[in-house]
């Protein structure tokens, strides 16, 4: 009966996209409320730059800027422009989408019975953040950020960790003067009108994103053969490699994936079902456009290949463990 | 006008359709409609947990005033007035509008037996039942939650059942009358339901019904079994809240 299927679809997209809409909301006010009180300055480039810390202290930031993935990409932004180590801001951009009040309450709503998934998910956030950060540092930073956010960034850093050849403006041989001379103490703050258009262009952009990802989600949740699922379900590597694809492909906001991943944790291991919550807050089809803002495209490459090597681990271990 | 008339550089804003700031603030009113009837049609009764629809009119609020910000800082804001749509925004404003009209204008309306034959029934562990309301109250998630606790169904035999739900086909076995459960929207929800012994014909998937009758044992594939008898099967409209929490 594909008419009653197809009914089934759009009641299904319209349950996703009316529950997530509020959600992303608090993420952009939340990126908004950061531009308008900490516009960047000094504080941020006195974030640890050491390799595992400076990816732990950004993760740690998750905690007081509550956004799921779709809000922490223009906030990562922010903390690159104002000159933030890049280990930081990247731990930022991966594990913050999780290690946050709001989902991981929403974990904790989806799987009140399965403890170990709460503490699990947190702990491979973090794991997979440090090591993508470690990851993208083998990778020069000019090959690795977008030109006009290189171009941004330099401004705010101190001119003796700018070469003279990458400078396009400042005091030639100004770098003596305690090294400082010419690092500004970060952007002004915004006007309200400026806030408003940035953060409305924000909202708007990223949920019609988001409501071709929950058409997308919709669609496949109603028309993928149930027995694809449940082939797959009990095979301890393929479940995690099926899972990983739909979280790629789902594209559902951070804070109701697990509302999401709990329509299908009975039918799978539960390294897949940990896999799923944490490939789909790191990348998904949805975010390579977002991403695309912060990242060249090796750069871009370099993190899904190993966000995807790093959560296929952790799955395979979780079974090792679980099963 | 004399010749020593002093020269102000102007912003030339372009007409009001062409403003960006306008094109934003109908944009978000788009979205706070969608919101907004959703909360007043009833229709988060049929996709969202209670407990979010105070959320979904919250947000559906919120962005209608930042829509009526958007909207005045177009007319009254020089810096704003002046910033000219671009096309981006133009296909973005196309696209949204219709995305947003058919949301309004096409209800959700699904098959409930086609949903909950896709899912896995809902089989979380079994709860402590700290008040357990008489025979005839129960609803059939009630019971479903009773038999969990305590699942040896010869305690309830013969206890009379007054319990609605939707007809869920069952592969290789007459259909059960169901429920579906949601945590929190209907893409999580999953089906619980009850094996009946039919009088008659079984009836249609995804029709309604009232069964009043009793509780019966019989051996089934898993040993024994409680099923329904229903003396009386009432043909009952979709209720206005249908999903359980």
């Amino acid at each position: 009966m594909p008419s009653a299927r197809l009914a089934t679809a759009w009641a299904l997209f319209q349950g996703l996209l009316i529950e997530a809409l509020p959600f992303l909301l608090i993420g952009v006010l939340i990126s908004a409320a950061a531009r308008w009180f900490a516009p960047g300055g000094q504080w941020l480039q006195r974030l640890p730059s050491h390799p595992v810390l400076g990816p732990l202290s950004g993760a740690a930031l998750g905690f007081a800027l509550p956004a799921c993935e779709c809000g922490n990409v223009p906030v990562a932004r922010q903390l690159l422009v104002g000159g933030a180590p890049l280990g930081t801001a990247l731990g930022f951009l991966f594990a913050a989408p999780v290690l946050n009040p709001i989902v991981l309450a929403s974990t904790w709503a989806a799987f009140p019975n399965q403890p170990w998934l709460l503490l699990a998910r947190p702990l491979g956030a973090v794991l997979v953040a440090v090591g993508l950060a470690l990851l993208l540092r083998l990778v020069p930073e000019a090959e690795l950020l977008q030109g006009d956010l290189l171009a941004e960034r330099r401004l705010a850093l101190p001119l003796s960790e700018v070469s003279l050849l990458e400078r396009r403006s400042g005091v030639l041989g100004g770098g003596g003067l305690a090294g400082r001379l010419s690092a500004p103490a970060g952007p002004a703050r915004p006007a309200l009108a400026e806030l408003c258009r940035h953060g409305g262009n924000e909202f708007l952009n990223l949920a019609l994103l988001l409501a071709l990802g929950c058409l997308l989600a919709a669609l496949v949740q109603t028309f993928l053969p149930r027995s694809w699922l449940l082939a797959v379900g009990s095979a301890p590597t393929l479940s995690i490699l099926a899972l990983m694809l739909l979280a790629l492909v789902v594209s559902v906001c951070s804070s109701v994936d697990a509302f999401l991943a709990l329509s299908f944790a009975a039918q799978v291991t539960p390294g897949a079902l940990l896999a799923f919550l944490l490939l789909g807050p790191v990348i998904d089809l949805k975010l390579v456009g977002l991403l695309g803002l912060l990242l060249r495209p090796r750069g871009l490459l370099l993190t899904v290949a190993g966000a995807g090597l790093l959560v296929l681990l952790i799955g395979q271990w979780i079974n090792l463990w679980r099963l | 006008m004399s010749a020593e008339a002093p020269i102000r550089p102007r912003r030339i804003s372009p007409p009001i359709w062409q403003r960006a700031a306008i094109r934003r603030g109908v944009l978000l009113v788009l979205w706070a409609v969608v919101l907004l009837r959703s909360s007043a049609d009833g229709r988060l009764d049929l996709l969202l947990r209670a407990s979010f629809h105070p959320l979904v009119a919250l947000a559906g609020l919120l962005l209608l005033a930042l829509a009526l910000v958007q909207l005045r800082l177009g007319l009254v804001n020089a810096a704003a007035a002046s910033e000219r749509a671009s096309r981006r925004q133009g296909l973005l404003l196309l696209v949204t509008a219709a995305l947003t009209m058919a949301v309004v204008a096409l209800p959700p309306a699904p098959s409930f037996a086609d949903l909950a034959g896709q899912r896995p029934r809902d089989d979380t562990a079994a709860e402590e039942m700290n008040f357990v309301l008489p025979p005839a109250q129960r609803s059939l998630t009630d019971w479903v939650r009773l038999l969990r606790s305590q699942p040896d169904p010869d305690l309830f035999a013969g206890d009379p059942v007054r319990i609605s739900g939707f007809v869920l086909p069952m592969a290789g076995g007459p259909p059960q009358i169901a429920r579906l459960l949601v945590r929190c929207c209907l893409a999580d929800a999953a089906p619980v339901g009850l094996p009946v012994r039919w009088p008659g014909t079984p009836p249609a998937p995804d029709q309604w019904l009232r069964l009043e009758g009793r509780i019966g044992v019989e051996d089934g594939a898993e040993g024994r079994q409680l099923v329904i008898l229903p003396s009386q099967v009432t043909l009952i409209p979709r209720p206005a809240r249908p999903l359980e929490p």
